[in-house]
């Protein structure tokens, strides 16, 4: 099973939190499989009658099975899109999974500006972003790339600085961090393979125009 | 001290090419020489390396991020050629300008561009192509589109598709709705990046109508068959977009009578990623790659930045592409030539040598051996060598 195949569309659908509510909406525009569920343990589940195939993959990885072709489309969030920057085409604002990306401090050692915290640490999942918001402000900073529990770094003397994506922001507040500066705000996207779009245009537009209206009426 | 032991390595984003490899490579490129010969293109060889300012002329812009550049010993800046389009441009409008136009060129050329590497984008990867200079006609554009397909069905590939745009067909609507240029250079990038999202909140951001940002954000849609022609054209009024649209009428009519209309889809969100382009644009895809096999469009400003006015149209194939693609698909190369292993007992080297030459001669293609086997030997090293027969001379 290649993307390769015409007759198959091929969804990547990221593991975390926008799964369900993905799969919510393809389902509502007709596109759903027998178990497809986050914890499936099949790498790929398809539907025959309707000639689909789900994979599930790393939230980070999606991008890059879009990219490459081996998935003709996904959902994935816009700050994944902004880490990774891949060639793939962005179609549609899903508008869910709302989130923030921003930098925080502790308390204690908030500053005025941006530019006061030039040189110090900056602990991230997210390295791309937060090198590029900095480099924008013209402040160098050391970015230490870590895999999760960002919010640790500052607390145990890792790093001064963090960037990471906020919902409620409660996380921070648990850890006495405060947000100084919001980089961008990120909800879930519909992507495309440049060359599934053009292959297998028809299906795909359709899909787009269906999940446009499903969004307006919302 | 521990000595250092060298690892031999190959620079980011370049790579070798292996016997076999290299052997289809080889039978692609000649395939497609043959077949730009057949259309009456000649070719041209241009240096690998020029001054920078010739890749700046022709971009229209000073920054060339992706070009890879280095010095002269007179410190002159020198760039690797990024493309072909623009050393051909410079070689015709400064050597050819008194030749009989229209003149056909075509080349088969390695190119340069920083990449992030993947299989089938590297750094450094191989075009095959044609320019066609001289001829501001529909006619000289459809013979470029279907040189462009037939490229794809001689070098082996069954399954592909052709866009067509022009890019006249978007400039005539921004410029229509008044948008000024630097606007206009960020819608352009998202119709590039088919990044509809982001064009979406670009033109909400704006001063335009809501007509004028529908008509805007509908354009990438206008995808399909002939029927998109007309749909495009009850939606445009002003006079360069519609000329645009015949323009592609009259392009595709003439593809018809090439029997390859069959592969073209219009897309009129298509403008390709060099600013060059100035009619249509195009570019084909086959299933395995996530990025088109090959493309090219009209081009007729280019040439006078050389100083000289000359319309021109063009394309480049992707000769690593086309190998990716057919390795990915599958498709075999017939190489079915019969090949010989010539082996020898002690002492009958000067026969073995006189026979070698004979079967050449016939056309075969034969590997002799240089040093004396046993006719098991013999055998093994043939088996060894994939060659279709063995003769042992004992």
């Amino acid at each position: 099973m290649v993307s390769s195949d015409l007759e198959y569309l091929t969804i990547a659908l990221p593991k975390g939190k926008l799964f369900t509510k993905a799969v919510g909406y393809l389902a509502d525009v007709g596109y759903s499989a027998e178990g497809l569920s986050e914890d499936s343990r099949k790498l790929v589940i398809t539907n025959e009658h309707s000639k689909i195939h789900f994979i599930i993959t790393k939230t980070m990885d999606l991008p890059t099975y879009v990219e490459y072709g081996a998935a003709d489309i996904g959902i994935i969030g816009k700050d994944v899109l902004l880490e990774e920057t891949k060639d793939v085409y962005e179609l549609v604002d899903l508008n869910f999974g709302l989130c923030r990306m921003v930098v925080a401090v502790p308390e204690n050692l908030k500053r005025n500006k941006i530019s006061d915290y030039a040189h110090m640490r900056v602990a991230t999942k997210y390295p791309q972003v937060a090198e590029e918001f900095f480099r924008s402000q013209g402040v160098q900073i050391e970015i230490i790339k870590l895999n999760g529990s960002i919010e640790l770094a500052p607390v145990v003397g890792l790093a001064e600085l963090i960037v990471d994506l906020v919902e409620t922001g409660r996380t921070l507040k648990e850890n006495k961090l405060i947000e100084v500066a919001q980089i961008h705000q990120s909800t879930a996207r519909f992507i495309a393979n440049r060359v599934s779009y053009k292959m297998k245009f028809e299906r795909i537009n359709r899909l787009v125009e269906d999940l446009r209206s499903l969004i307006v009426k919302e | 001290m521990k000595k250092r032991e060298f690892m031999a390595q190959i620079p980011y984003g370049t790579r070798d090419y292996l016997p076999g490899e290299a052997r289809k490579k080889r039978i692609i490129e000649n395939s497609l020489t043959n077949l730009f010969l057949a259309w009456g293109y000649q070719e041209v060889v241009t240096p690998t390396y020029e001054y920078l300012e010739t890749f700046q002329a022709g971009a229209g812009c000073e920054g060339l991020p992706e070009t890879i550049k280095f010095f002269d010993k007179n410190n002159l800046t020198l760039a690797l050629r990024s493309d072909m389009t623009t050393p051909l441009a410079r070689l015709t409008a400064s050597r050819l300008r008194g030749e009989k136009f229209p003149l056909r060129q075509c080349y088969l050329a390695n190119v340069f561009r920083y990449e992030q590497a993947q299989a089938g984008r590297q750094c450094e990867f191989f075009q095959g192509g044609v320019e066609l200079l001289g001829i501001p006609y529909a006619g000289g554009d459809a013979e470029v589109i279907a040189l462009a397909i037939q490229s794809m069905k001689e070098a082996g590939l069954s399954v592909f598709q052709f866009s067509l745009g022009q890019v006249d067909f978007i400039h005539g609507i921004m410029q229509e709705a008044g948008i000024d240029d630097e606007c206009q250079t960020k819608i352009k990038h998202y119709m590039i990046t088919r990044n509809i999202v982001g064009l979406e909140s670009l033109l909400a951001s704006t001063e335009l109508t809501k007509p004028e940002q529908e008509m805007i954000r509908m354009i990438p849609q206008l995808y399909g068959k002939q029927e998109i022609l007309e749909r495009a054209a009850k939606v445009v009024s002003n006079t360069k977009s519609r000329q645009a649209l015949d323009n592609l009428q009259e392009i595709y009519d003439l593809l018809a009578a090439y029997d390859v209309e069959q592969y073209i889809s219009f897309d009129l969100g298509l403008i390709r990623d060099f600013d060059y382009y100035t009619g249509m644009v195009f570019e084909g895809y086959t299933p395995g790659l996530g990025f088109p096999v090959c493309g090219g469009g009209r081009y007729d400003n280019l040439l006078a930045a050389f100083g000289f006015d000359c319309p021109a149209t063009g394309f480049a194939v992707g000769i690593d592409r086309l190998l990716l693609a057919f390795e990915r698909q599958g498709i075999q190369f017939n190489n079915n030539k019969e090949s010989v292993y010539v082996s020898w007992q002690e002492g009958n080297l000067m026969q073995a040598i006189m026979e070698t030459m004979n079967l050449r001669d016939q056309g075969l293609i034969v590997e002799l051996s240089l040093q004396p086997e046993s006719k098991i030997q013999a055998q093994q090293t043939c088996d060894q060598k994939q060659c279709t027969k063995l003769i042992y001379l004992d």
